[in-house]
């Protein structure tokens, strides 16, 4: 290991050890909320989102042409990440009814544009390319 | 479970590392991606800092008065950092997720060290997401969870950068000859990553590029709550923008629980100064000279909306007093709990011309839930610490 490695190595330990401190001064109480959330996101992504996507996978090769796997493949992905980052605003689950200009836009009729606009170009990218002889 | 039960059929076992046949599960794809991945995490870790210290009020790090936008971009910069680094993250563990189902070795020291570089990869897989989950939540003013949001979203910050950093550092070699040498490069891979045919149908270029466009689309599609010219295209920004005078509001007055103090017919605002004490009605603060400012408003869950403000200078109502023209003031809310019902405002704000005791908002007396009959608005000053519904000025002396 180089000495840039080791100091690299070193400052990651000491930060991380800054941010538990920081954590276990908050309190038991407030830590075990904490554990359940932090082990909670990995195991929905280990043991639900990734095989998901192994499922989607093998479904997309069963029904799709070569020719329209790139553009489907690309528009899950845009779309797919897209829509589980604006969960929060979609399910409006911190609107308030005191506050009016709190999640005050139509959540799902964007969503619906933003799609017809993603498989619109991932259509348009498919059918390119069988028109192109592309595999 | 009769088709696995044939005979002649392979026993049911949990997968390897090499049943992953995808090309596209590679170092080649995971150091692009978390090339990326890595300095969202730093813009948002560096600018996440700056808020928690802007926030806390260190006498060894005084807060500047300018530029007025300064906060307005570095809460931006956080909340969209975390937007673009959601796709990138997804990918990133896509393409590393094989590594999950690596066998052990057997030999004892690389067995332990195996051990300790998985426990490091698990707390920053965890810090990760939950770092990404909790601060969109937190963005949409969201808390479905028992722990007190704050402390913890910057406590957990620490640990995933701590975490990020051990892990470039072990990755270091793997990372270095992946940006080096070319995208299909395979010399890195793992040996059961043969599917030249790319059962997703993506190639490494392709995959790539759909994650750029995923980013770049994640924060196109929020960042209109702190960038005006966005508003229309961002479908899933938490505010459109709108709200009285222009300008949305963070808390209300009944969700403050001021509904009634703040309109009460005997509303004075108390103003001091050690021994020297005023009490001052709305119309007294009316008939004091006005000053105009147009200052933004930048809430540290990544919003902001600039206002033109009419109200009088903290630095005259101190000067009312006979305070110092740069002496600290506490200033402190009709609100009866909360964090920031009491915030001080130090001496290089009160001293600037612009930081207003404001009555108007857009030329129209303050709207109750903007904090009627008066409050705080100063540049560059995180917007939980603009107090609203002033009740008491003390100066420090």
């Amino acid at each position: 290991m180089t000495p840039a490695r080791a100091l690299l190595f070193l400052m990651g330990l000491v930060v991380a050890a800054v941010g538990a401190v920081e954590l276990l001064d908050e309190g038991a109480e407030n830590l075990l909320a904490v554990a359940v959330w932090l082990a909670g996101g990995v195991l929905l992504h280990d043991f639900v989102l990734a095989p998901l996507v192994i499922v989607l996978v093998v479904i997309g090769l069963a029904v799709l042409p070569g020719w329209a796997r790139p553009a489907v493949a690309a528009a899950t992905v845009v779309l797919g990440s897209v829509t589980l980052m604006a969960v929060p605003v979609l399910g409006r689950f911190g609107a308030r009814p005191d506050n009016p200009t709190l999640l005050d836009r139509p959540y799902v009729a964007g969503w619906l544009v933003l799609a017809g606009l993603v498989w619109a170009c991932a259509f348009g990218w498919a059918f390119a390319r069988r028109q192109s002889g592309g595999e | 479970m009769s088709v696995l039960s044939k005979p002649g059929a392979p026993r049911p076992r949990i997968p390897d590392e090499n049943d992953f046949t995808s090309r596209l599960r590679s170092p080649a794809v995971a150091s692009r991606v978390g090339l990326w991945l890595g300095i969202c995490f730093g813009l948002a870790f560096l600018t996440g800092l700056y808020s928690h210290v802007a926030q806390a009020d260190y006498p060894w790090f005084p807060l500047p008065t300018r530029p007025v936008w300064l906060y307005r971009v570095t809460q931006g910069v956080h909340v969209a950092a975390g937007a673009a680094a959601v796709p990138l993250l997804l990918v990133k563990l896509w393409s590393v997720f094989p590594k999950l189902f690596a066998r052990p070795p057997r030999e004892r020291r690389a067995l332990l060290l195996h051990g300790l570089e998985r426990l490091s990869i698990a707390v920053l897989v965890a810090a990760a997401i939950f770092q990404l989950a909790t601060g969109l939540a937190n963005s949409s003013q969201w808390y479905p969870w028992a722990f007190s949001f704050r402390a913890t979203h910057y406590a957990v910050a620490w640990i995933a950068v701590g975490a990020l950093l051990v892990h470039i550092a072990v990755k270091l070699p793997v990372i270095t000859r992946a940006l080096r040498t070319d995208l299909d490069d395979t010399s890195q891979d793992r040996p059961g990553a043969v599917d030249a045919r790319e059962p997703g149908g993506l190639t490494r270029r392709g995959l790539l590029r759909t994650t750029w466009v995923a980013s770049g689309l994640a924060v196109l599609t929020t960042a209109g709550a702190s960038v005006p010219l966005l508003r229309r295209v961002s479908v899933f920004a938490v505010r459109s923008g709108d709200g009285p005078g222009g300008v949305p509001i963070n808390k209300t007055a009944r969700a403050a629980g001021v509904t009634v103090s703040a309109l009460a017919e005997g509303y004075m605002l108390s103003l001091s100064a050690g021994d020297r004490r005023l009490s001052l009605t709305r119309e007294d603060l009316e008939a004091l000279p006005q000053h105009t400012a147009v200052l933004p408003i930048a809430c540290v869950e990544g919003w902001s909306a600039t206002g033109t403000w009419t109200g009088v200078r903290v630095r005259d109502l101190v000067a009312l007093v006979d305070g110092a023209p740069d002496s600290a003031v506490w200033v402190t809310s009709l609100q009866q709990d909360g964090p920031f019902r009491e915030t001080r405002l130090p001496g290089n704000f009160v001293a600037d011309g612009d930081t207003l005791l404001a009555l108007r908002l857009d030329g129209e007396p303050l709207s109750l839930d903007h904090g009627y009959p008066c409050r705080v608005i100063a540049p560059n000053r995180p917007g939980v610490m603009q107090t609203k519904w002033v009740a008491d000025l003390a100066v420090e002396t």
